[in-house]
């Protein structure tokens, strides 16, 4: 009697929550993450920020259809040779040949996003599968790729990619992106392994084991939706790191020439002698960086909150 | 008078959901060098009763009313520095997690003397060393494992250690909160006969809090059942382990397979604990009670005073 | 004891790793495009010097030959001469060495004091103003740009306030002056450090702050705190002999995890200062395509990183008894 009572309980338990929530249970988890994630100050702010780079990263199309001058690189305003200040024509002012910063700026935002998501995207698929194969299949080849990974995590990436491009002359944007990734993922796999170890131990795995699914499929099946909200996680913060390497690297000069980021445009500033003469100049590319960085950093322990419930709990108790 | 008197005590928590009810309205009495048994199940509220008479309760947790006279004294009305005074000199506690219970920076023999020093300010450290050694030996622990670290213990170890600790400061009062659940039955068994023998040598007054009512009735003079944040049955043990009234303390007794024999059936009480945030009307044990009545739906129980030293909280007896 | 046979251990795998650097650096500079013999001999040498350098190199044997010349050279120091320079490397390197520990080091162990003292306050302070305070500040140090953080205190405390030194390390006045004592000196070169030590520990102390903050709340949890307020121990007592030595330890970690990353910036900031480290020197060597110069400033900065991850590992063993024992 009494186990069946507990049975009921829980049934009735069961039927409530799909009555009360009444559609998917990913969109439900999605909604009521977003809930706890619009109660948190700095989740908001970072989201606003970002909202902010990606129109401008959108706008950045815009100047050089009003007039070729506003080409961030090759546009050259036929009036001004030098730097000057801001002006009606040149908003942030002119750089040391007579380029227009804003549209600088604007080029900056789009370049920023694109190495930053893309090195992170690169280097969270590398992480996350390394770190899934090697919890899940343990012993030779755990100990293999862990090794590995520490290697790699002792490795300073910025001084690896200058050594390379002493190598190889100089690089492509996308060779940086993919070298920050093969460089970026070892911190990834490490949480990810101790994730997936935690669900190693878990029923449904050793129940899809013994209906005989193949390894690839439980990992990419059954052990991947599970570890993807971390990895995702993890991405936010890669995607700050790649941006920084880059811009580091375009501001000591190995960065590649055909692209302006807002690395390339401090370096301008710093190796023509501006950077006493010509605040505005200064100023925007160096406050653009950090403040990209800040609203990704601040983005992710946001979802951090919002993914660890520990944390949850703090607020609720504290 | 007696050593320890708490009158009609009510505690709760704030939580998301809305008001816990954790303890509502215990009163009992603990005479000096006497121990006092408090049993039930999971949740019903025997840690909260343990903590806020130390008045260690988690900052969303609340006393709500009652008094908790001790020595005389309302311990209610100290303020938090005449608190801290009366912790551990007078009234020590074991917790029920004892196994993460020791800091595991420090040493063993330094955590122990700590709680001397702070207490008595005449105290040497040469002094505390040696005092520390002596209850070393009380609770059988080798001298040479004082200056060990608790990862290097056993859990029976750091059982006894903690109980060292505990006896430290020759308290009036000892709570302990289910100190053995987490070690094997040999060691617990031990564990037991030694706090009962320490208790003895040292005059020293014990609530003891369990889940099993067969360790409360071997080892304490009177006992209290409790069910749902509310004492259900209190008397001498041997009333209550003899001739139980209660149903619920019925069904406890029957749950447990007893050291002497197949006396009693093992049965699993049927049915949930009650929700601590929503209380039924009437009596909180009548959706699991064999003999509820139609009164107990609408009318709360009364206490019926079956012997001086023996008493229930129930309807529908009689 | 145990600490040494945990030392010996962390040794054999920093000895491990640091080949396999060795080795992939090796077949990098042998197998990239290009002329392996140009990239070691400087182009402008007498051909009899050219050659007396390519056969104490080995580069005119087989690649198996060459590699074991390269270990070789490589433990007794010999690593050809800087292009640049035209000087042995290692007499460089060795002279830049001193100067890259002693500004990584000091602003590192200052960051992390810093950090761990402040964390602990905002986490005693939880939902205070001084709490808020102190994590927005230290999320915004931790994720300024370096570069530009150098260059706006360069601009003000350096330039418009002329407070410090712009670039350098030492004043060519107080160092040729025979009559200046040590502790002018001394003091020169702190004038000099303040500004790329500011830096780098900026860019550092916010996120041990956010870390210790955390831990620090993670740990008031714990059981062990309980049974410290239950002892009826001072609040000061609990927060600093009890939660803090528990709650720096992921500090500690995150100081030797982040390592690799914090020498990315010690090298940005030498460059902008001017600080004569081995960081500046790769940074130049690598734009004047001065290998052999560029190679074993690596090769150095990776021995630092490997050695200050064993001295962190260290530490933390000597704070965690769990890991000593
Ligand atoms: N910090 C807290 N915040 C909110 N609710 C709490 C808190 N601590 C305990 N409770 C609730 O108070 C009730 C009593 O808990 P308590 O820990 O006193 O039970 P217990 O009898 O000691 O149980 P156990 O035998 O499992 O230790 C439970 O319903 C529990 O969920
Ligand atoms: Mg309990």
């Amino acid at each position: 009697m009494g186990r069946f009572e507990i049975g009921s309980y829980e049934m009735s338990m069961e039927k409530l929550n799909k009555k009360s929530l009444n559609r998917s249970p990913r969109i439900a988890r999605f909604r009521a993450g977003w809930a706890i994630y619009r109660q948190n100050l700095l989740g908001k702010i970072g989201l606003t920020l970002l909202v902010i780079f990606a129109l401008m990263a959108l706008c950045s199309f815009i100047p050089p259809l009003i007039d070729p001058m506003y080409q961030p690189m090759t546009g050259v305003d036929p009036d001004i040779a030098k730097s000057t200040g801001p002006s009606l024509r040149h908003w942030l002012g002119t750089d040391f040949m007579g380029r227009d910063i804003l549209s600088q700026l604007l080029a900056g935002a789009r370049v920023a996003f694109m190495v930053g998501v893309s090195a992170a995207f690169m280097s969270i698929v590398i992480g996350t599968t390394i770190g899934m194969i090697a919890g899940y299949m343990g012993k030779f080849v755990d100990t293999l790729l862990m090794r590995l990974a520490d290697m790699i995590m002792v490795m300073p990436t910025l001084l690896v990619v200058l050594i390379l491009s002493a190598l190889f002359g100089q690089l492509n944007i996308w060779i940086i992106v993919l070298i920050i990734a093969l460089f970026r993922w070892p911190g990834v796999s490490r949480v990810i392994r101790a994730q997936t170890l935690s669900l190693k131990q878990r029923p449904f795995i050793e129940a899809a084991k013994v209906a005989g699914a193949s390894h690839m499929r439980i990992i990419f099946r059954h052990i991947m939706p599970n570890v993807l909200p971390l990895a995702f996680l993890y991405m936010t913060f890669r995607v700050t790191s790649a941006i920084i390497i880059e811009a580091a690297l375009a501001f000591l000069g190995f960065g590649d020439p055909s692209t302006v980021s807002w690395g390339m445009m401090l370096q301008w500033v710093w190796k023509t002698g501006h950077m006493f003469k010509a605040p505005y100049w200064l100023l925007p590319p160096g406050i653009c960086i950090s403040l990209i960085t800040l609203s990704f950093y601040m983005l992710g322990r946001a979802m951090d909150e919002v993914l660890d419930p520990r944390l949850r709990k703090e607020a609720e108790t504290g | 008078m007696a050593l320890l008197e708490v009158e009609n005590l009510s505690i709760g928590y704030h939580s998301q959901k809305g008001y816990i009810h954790a303890v509502e309205d215990v009163s009992f009495s603990l005479e000096a060098g006497k121990s006092l048994g408090f049993v039930g199940e999971s949740g019903c509220g025997k840690t909260t009763l343990g903590m806020a008479l130390m008045r260690l309760l988690p900052p969303n947790g609340v006393i709500r009313e009652g008094r908790m006279l001790f020595e005389g004294n309302d311990l209610l009305k100290k303020s938090d520095e005449e608190m801290r005074e009366i912790r551990w000199k007078k009234v020590a506690m074991i917790f029920q997690a004892a196994m993460n219970a020791l800091n595991p920076v420090h040493r063993i023999e330094d955590q122990i003397a700590e709680a001397l020093l702070t207490h008595d300010p005449m105290c040497s450290k040469e002094e505390a060393m040696k005092q520390v050694e002596d209850l070393f030996v009380f609770v059988g622990i080798p001298k040479d494992r004082m200056r060990d670290y608790p990862h290097q213990y056993s859990g029976g170890m750091k059982q006894r250690a903690i109980i060292a600790m505990a006896l430290a400061c020759r308290p009036a009062l000892i709570i302990a909160d289910e100190p053995t659940t987490a070690l094997d039955v040999i060691v617990q068994d031990q564990i037991l006969k030694e706090i009962k023998s320490l208790q003895e040598l040292f005059k020293i007054s014990i609530i003891f809090i369990s889940h099993d009512i067969s360790v409360v009735s071997d080892f304490c003079d009177d006992i209290g059942v409790m069910y749902a944040g509310q004492l259900v049955e209190y008397g001498d043990r041997q009333e209550v382990f003899t001739s139980p009234v209660h149903p619920y303390t019925k069904a406890l007794l029957s749950s447990y397979p007893t050291v002497t024999g197949e006396k009693y059936k093992l049965e699993p009480i049927p049915g949930e604990t009650p929700n601590l945030i929503n209380q039924p009307s009437g009596c909180r044990f009548r959706h699991r009670c064999p003999s509820a009545g139609v009164s107990c739906k609408t009318e709360s129980p009364v206490w019926l005073k079956l012997t001086p030293t023996h008493r229930a909280f129930c309807s529908s007896i009689r | 004891m145990e600490l040494t046979r945990y030392i010996g251990r962390r040794l054999i795998q920093i000895a491990i790793i640091f080949f396999v650097i060795l080795t992939v650096l090796f077949l990098l500079f042998r197998l990239a495009p290009g002329d392996p013999v140009s990239r070691m001999v400087d182009p402008d040498m007498t051909p009899e010097d050219a050659e007396f350098l390519i056969s104490q190199l080995g580069l005119d044997q087989p690649l198996g030959m060459q590699y074991l010349y390269y270990l070789k050279n490589f433990f007794t120091g010999n690593f050809g001469e800087s292009f640049h320079y035209g000087q042995p490397v290692i007499e460089i390197i060795w002279a830049r060495l001193p100067n890259t520990i002693l500004l990584f080091t000091t602003a590192i162990i200052l960051a992390a004091l810093v950090g761990i003292f402040l964390g602990k306050i905002a986490s005693w302070h939880k939902g205070e103003t001084t709490d808020t305070l102190m994590t927005l500040g230290a999320l915004v140090t931790h994720t300024v740009f370096l570069p530009w953080l150098g260059l706006i205190l360069i601009w003000v405390f350096a330039y418009k306030l002329d407070w410090f030194p712009i670039t350098g390390m030492l004043s060519e006045e107080v160092w040729l002056d025979p009559g200046a004592g040590i502790f002018t000196k001394l003091i020169d070169v702190l004038h000099h450090m303040i500004l790329p030590l500011a830096t780098l520990f900026f860019i550092h102390f916010g996120s041990y702050l956010l870390i210790m903050r955390s831990s620090m709340l993670e740990t008031l949890k714990e059981d062990y705190i309980l049974t410290a307020r239950a002892k009826g121990l001072q609040e000061k007592v609990i927060r600093n002999h009890h939660a803090a030595p528990n709650a720096a330890l992921p500090v500690v970690t995150s100081v030797g995890l982040s390592l690799a990353f914090s020498i990315n910036g010690g090298a940005l900031t030498e460059t902008i200062f001017t600080w004569p480290g081995i960081g500046r020197e790769l940074v130049m060597a690598v734009s004047q395509n001065d290998y052999p110069l560029a190679q074993a400033s690596f090769l150095l900065i990776a021995i630092v990183v490997l050695l200050s991850n064993l001295v962190v590992d260290t530490l933390y063993a000597y704070l965690d008894p769990r890991i000593r024992y």
